[in-house]
């Protein structure tokens, strides 16, 4: 589908395919999850307790995944009003700025979701405020790999985890490092787009990195949700 | 606000600031240090989650982005299962076997068994003992038999739970009201002053003064932040704190009893158990200690146990 | 002074085209690094916490697969049949039709652009046929479609809920009479106008047909009774069932069935190519294949899709509220405002200017994230009532999706009518009067929105 939107080339389109997917099946699983539980609750008076927080962090990885994935189609929301006023020549020096913006964003992001996640995973977080300068010497409160979330229970098949991160201590409980790793992995993919959007902007194959309303692609949108296209 | 030189303090909470035991004891903090440490120290209060909510509070104190905090005591069995005997039904007999046990070595030491892991409790504040509430009658534990109850995120009172044969469900702080309003969840457990302030009563058959547990508080702090503070701040903080929570764990009982009488006031019937009752309730619940003994410590129950014995 | 040059800031980055969401985070991150001690990691904690945090805003990814699968699934032509028997052989029948279709989708999906496309697709098509302008037609329908936020479910009142802590089943409630009030104001106005300007009608089909095209989308319908029913119950049947979000998931699970298994226009058993449509009998294996179908697997992408690019506003948003928080903001302009000596009624006169203006830059849900813990402290202190107050943002919600430059319901509207956007925005002018006429009576008759939600669920209660 991804309207508006052709992958090139055999990896392109493999990547492609696997995103889409990914993005479906995190949607598919949080909305089966939480219908299978209300049916156990109301039909046979029990509950799967960790469904509520599973389904809360699947929708955390459905967004944050699912970021780059919408720069990379251009499908994110601005106001396009303005710079339509201006001829394409500014037009694309604007763009350029804003892609500029974007990927001072998507890196600060970066070494924010580093500096949260890093701890939970005994590693370092950065040092500096604003860039990193370095990483930082590790102190024992630096070693949070044992923090687990509240409910979800430590599948079995992940025991190997704690010699591993947990000094051979037992998790009874998923380690938080494991939801949040979508943290650093999600705005680094950001990062990536905002560059590849960058570029294709520079290149003059894009003229910017919002949604363009006034774009046929949006008949089309409308239409085949309805079925009446192709 | 506070003035250019000042150390800010962020103590970050999730109730009102005027109502409930936690509010109330973190606004008379907040005034005794703005008053008695200006020019030094100034303290910014964020009530009803606004900033965090108890368990992000936590993450967000060990990574440096706010300085004092008073989680619910479950809060802390992720970072020393003994936290655990504060969740165990009948631990306590009443709230002042609880504040005896808090005040003894026991209790101290625990305040210190997390340094470990990046945290120092500085004093346990009060909120009270738990009741039970559902949209039918309770006298007897079998009443509860079948019924699905909202419980906090907590293992021990999972178990507790699921022990009388209720369905323990997770539910979002926000959407009790509405669930037991209408009926998608039966029950809940809580003290006098949540059920009060949340308006509960208003939406159950009544309630069943169990007394079968408690929810309290513990001030914390970050080791990292408390350490490189210099020796007279944190002295003055640490006396200013202790008087105050000295002031209002004594005076928790009142906020209790009063939330308690409101709740009569407006017409709920409270039903209070008789000894054999109360004995159903105690001997269904029981098993539950055998299974987080090990989390808890033997020792530790019996200093409770101890300590009970003389209430 | 800051927080000035912060708003600046942002409306700035988004006038040169900088996305809607990285406006609101970048502004919000460089005002945190230089005024505050706050770390970069807080900003991170705030974004997973967006969406992990706030269970509420569940309901926003499942209403929308919901109506996903409803506009693909071919509810919303089942209801328009419906619609066209039942008005359509008044003077502008058709034009009321599509406001009362758009009506019923309204209370089978949370969100208006989603209404504008299932109904204003087919309708705007059939008006021209008909013999209306595009413009009316489309004027009508991007009007009309605003309804999907004020007719419960609804996505802004969900985003409302969770950032005051009000019940959303309160807040659904509060909608019912709203939505429809606005609803036959709309369609007088068209009748108003079609007898005027001599409108075409249509011909009266005759009952058999109000019957027959009841059945055929009585499955669709049904929807709004189990959303209902399983909400608030049936007083001495059944308590609720679930809790608003969990009805989400559920309408999300029920479309997918009425879509794929009933209506069979997608998925397995969909006749290809002009054939009939195959019963479960003769392909039992649809039951397993249908997850895995093409047609599903593109539906929930679409809807994950929306969902990402709606959330990661709403996150960033969120950014910004941690940030203001932070900075304790909505404190200081609470005590300005009420140091001023502010009534309820010049109150509500400011926080009706604020999200018109808002509403001309930014996306619904995000404003409401930001504005709404702005104001809400204020509101408590002034007595009044926060369903009422719910209500008056969504409503001025829907004024925003209709005017320039940022409205979602004009992008939409502009695409499925292939007319350019300031030409719909004439379109819907009148339209738009009507609505802002409807503003004036909701903001000041409380009782518009009250009066459902407390003769059903009790006086509301603050909790402050
Ligand atoms: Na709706
Ligand atoms: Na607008």
């Amino acid at each position: 589908m991804a309207h508006g939107y052709k992958a090139k080339g055999p990896v392109g389109r493999f990547v492609n395919e696997l995103e889409e997917t990914i993005i479906a099946f995190i949607l598919g699983m949080m909305t089966l999850l939480t219908f299978i539980n209300v049916v156990l609750r109301y039909l046979f008076n029990t509950s799967m307790i960790w469904v509520l927080e599973t389904v809360t962090f699947l929708f955390a990885w459905l967004v944050l995944f699912g970021v780059s994935y919408a720069i990379k189609t251009t499908s994110n929301l601005g106001v396009d009003t303005v710079i339509n006023l201006f001829s394409a020549r500014v037009r694309k020096v604007l763009a350029l700025v804003v892609g500029a913006i974007c990927i001072g964003y998507a890196f600060l992001l970066l070494k924010g979701a580093w500096d949260y996640w890093a701890n939970f995973a005994n590693l370092p977080q950065t040092t500096g405020r604003w860039f990193p300068t370095g990483f930082e010497e590790m102190r024992a409160t630096s070693y949070r790999a044992w923090y687990g979330v509240e409910d979800i229970p430590l599948p079995e098949i992940l025991r190997f985890l704690e010699p591993l991160m947990n000094e051979g201590e037992e998790y009874e409980k998923l380690p938080r490092f494991i939801p949040y790793v979508i943290l650093p992995f999600g705005m680094a993919l950001m990062l990536f787009r905002f560059i590849q959007a960058t570029v294709r902007v520079w290149t003059g194959e894009a003229t910017s990195l919002i949604v363009s309303h006034e774009a046929e692609d949006a008949v089309e949108d409308a239409r085949r949700a309805h079925g009446q296209g192709d | 606000a506070c003035d250019d030189g000042e150390m800010v303090i962020k103590f970050s909470h999730v109730t009102n600031t005027d109502k409930h035991p936690k509010g109330i004891a973190a606004s008379l903090l907040q005034e005794r240090i703005n008053t008695e440490m200006n020019g030094k120290a100034c303290m910014e209060v964020f009530p009803n989650s606004t900033l965090y909510d108890d368990d992000q509070v936590l993450e967000a104190m060990l990574q440096g982005d706010v300085q004092m905090a008073a989680p619910s005591l479950s809060k802390f069995e992720q970072f020393t299962k003994q936290f655990r005997i504060f969740d165990l039904p009948f631990m306590f007999k009443n709230i002042n076997a609880v504040d005896a046990f808090q005040s003894s070595d026991t209790g101290q030491a625990m305040k210190a068994s997390m340094t470990r892991r990046g945290l120092l409790g500085l004093e346990f504040w009060h909120n009270g003992m738990k009741q039970m509430s559902a949209n039918k009658p309770l006298n007897l534990p079998t009443d509860a038999a079948g019924l699905k109850f909202r419980v906090q995120p907590s293992d021990v009172i999972k178990a507790q739970m699921e022990a009388i044969g209720v369905s323990p469900q997770p539910m979002a702080f926000s959407e009790v009201y509405g669930a037991l309003q209408t009926g998608v969840v039966d029950g809940q457990e809580n003290t006098w002053s949540n059920i009060y302030g949340q308006k509960f009563f208003e939406v159950q058959d009544g309630i069943t003064e169990t007394n079968h547990g408690i929810i309290d508080y513990m001030v914390v702090v970050g080791t990292d932040w408390w350490d490189s503070l210099d020796e007279d701040m944190r002295t003055q903080l640490a006396t200013i704190l202790n008087e105050v929570s000295t002031e209002r764990n004594a005076a928790v009982g009142k906020v209790d009893g009063d939330a308690r009488q409101a709740i009569l006031d407006a017409g709920t019937t409270i039903r209070e158990l008789d000894a054999a009752s109360r004995q159903a309730w105690v001997d269904a619940m029981m098993p539950v200690w055998g299974q987080f003994k090990d989390d808890v410590g033997q020792e530790n129950i019996d200093a409770a146990q101890a300590i009970n014995a003389q209430f | 002074m800051e927080v000035a040059i912060l708003f600046g800031l942002i409306i700035g980055l988004m006038l040169i085209g900088v996305p809607i969401a990285v406006s609101l985070g970048v502004s919000s991150v460089v005002f945190l690094l230089v005024l505050s001690d706050t770390s970069l990691a807080s900003v991170a904690q705030s974004l997973f916490q967006a969406m992990a945090g706030h269970y509420t805003l569940l309901a926003i990814p499942f209403f929308i697969l919901a109506s996903s699968f409803m506009s693909t699934g071919g509810v919303a032509k089942r209801i328009i049949r419906f619609s066209i028997a039942c008005v359509g052989h008044l003077r502008g029948g058709l034009a009321i039709a599509g406001v009362f279709a758009c009506m019923m989708f309204a209370a089978l999906s949370g969100s208006s652009p989603a209404t504008v496309v299932a109904i204003g697709t087919i309708v705007i098509a059939a008006m021209r046929e008909a013999g209306y302008t595009k413009d009316f037609a489309a004027g009508v329908i991007a009007n009309a479609g605003t309804l999907g936020i004020l007719i419960p479910p609804s996505i802004v009142m969900v985003v409302y809920a969770s950032a005051t802590d009000v019940s959303v089943g309160r807040m659904f409630l509060a909608g019912v009479i709203p939505g429809i009030m606005a609803g036959l104001m709309l369609m007088i106005t068209i009748y108003i106008m079609a007898r005027i300007r001599n409108m075409p009608k249509g011909e009266w089909l005759g009952w058999g047909e109000v019957a027959r095209s009841f059945g055929d989308a009585f499955w669709g319908l049904l929807l709004i009774i189990i959303i209902m029913v399983g909400i608030y119950g049936v007083p001495g049947l059944t308590g609720a069932i679930f809790t608003p979000t969990e009805a989400a998931a559920v309408a999300a699970v029920y479309s997918f069935i009425a879509a794929v298994f009933i209506y069979r226009d997608i998925g397995p058993l969909a006749g290809k190519d002009g054939h009939r449509n195959l019963t479960l009998l003769e392909k039992p294996k649809a039951l397993v294949t249908a997850f895995f179908h093409v047609d599903t697997r593109n539906t929930l992408l679409d809807a994950g899709k929306l969902t990402i690019t709606l959330m990661f506003i709403i996150a960033n948003a969120l950014i910004l509220k941690h940030v203001l928080t932070d900075e304790q903001i909505p404190q200081k302009i609470a005590s300005a405002m009420l140091d001023a000596g502010l009534g309820p009624i010049m109150f509500l006169v400011i926080v009706n200017v604020i999200l018109l203006i808002g509403g001309q830059f930014m996306e619904p849900s995000g404003l409401l994230i930001i504005v709404a813990p702005l104001v809400f402290p204020i509101a408590i202190e002034l007595e009044i009532d926060p369903i009422h107050l719910g209500i008056i943002m969504v409503v001025n919600m829907e004024i925003g999706m209709i005017t320039p430059p940022v409205g979602l319901n004009l992008f939409v509207t502009s695409g499925v009518a292939g007319m350019s956007m300031m030409r719909v925005v004439k379109a819907a002018l009148p339209f738009t009067g009507v609505l802002f006429i409807f503003l004036i009576m909701v903001t000041y008759i409380p009782a518009i929105s009250t009066w459902l939600p407390t003769l059903l669920m009790g006086p509301e209660i603050i909790t402050k």
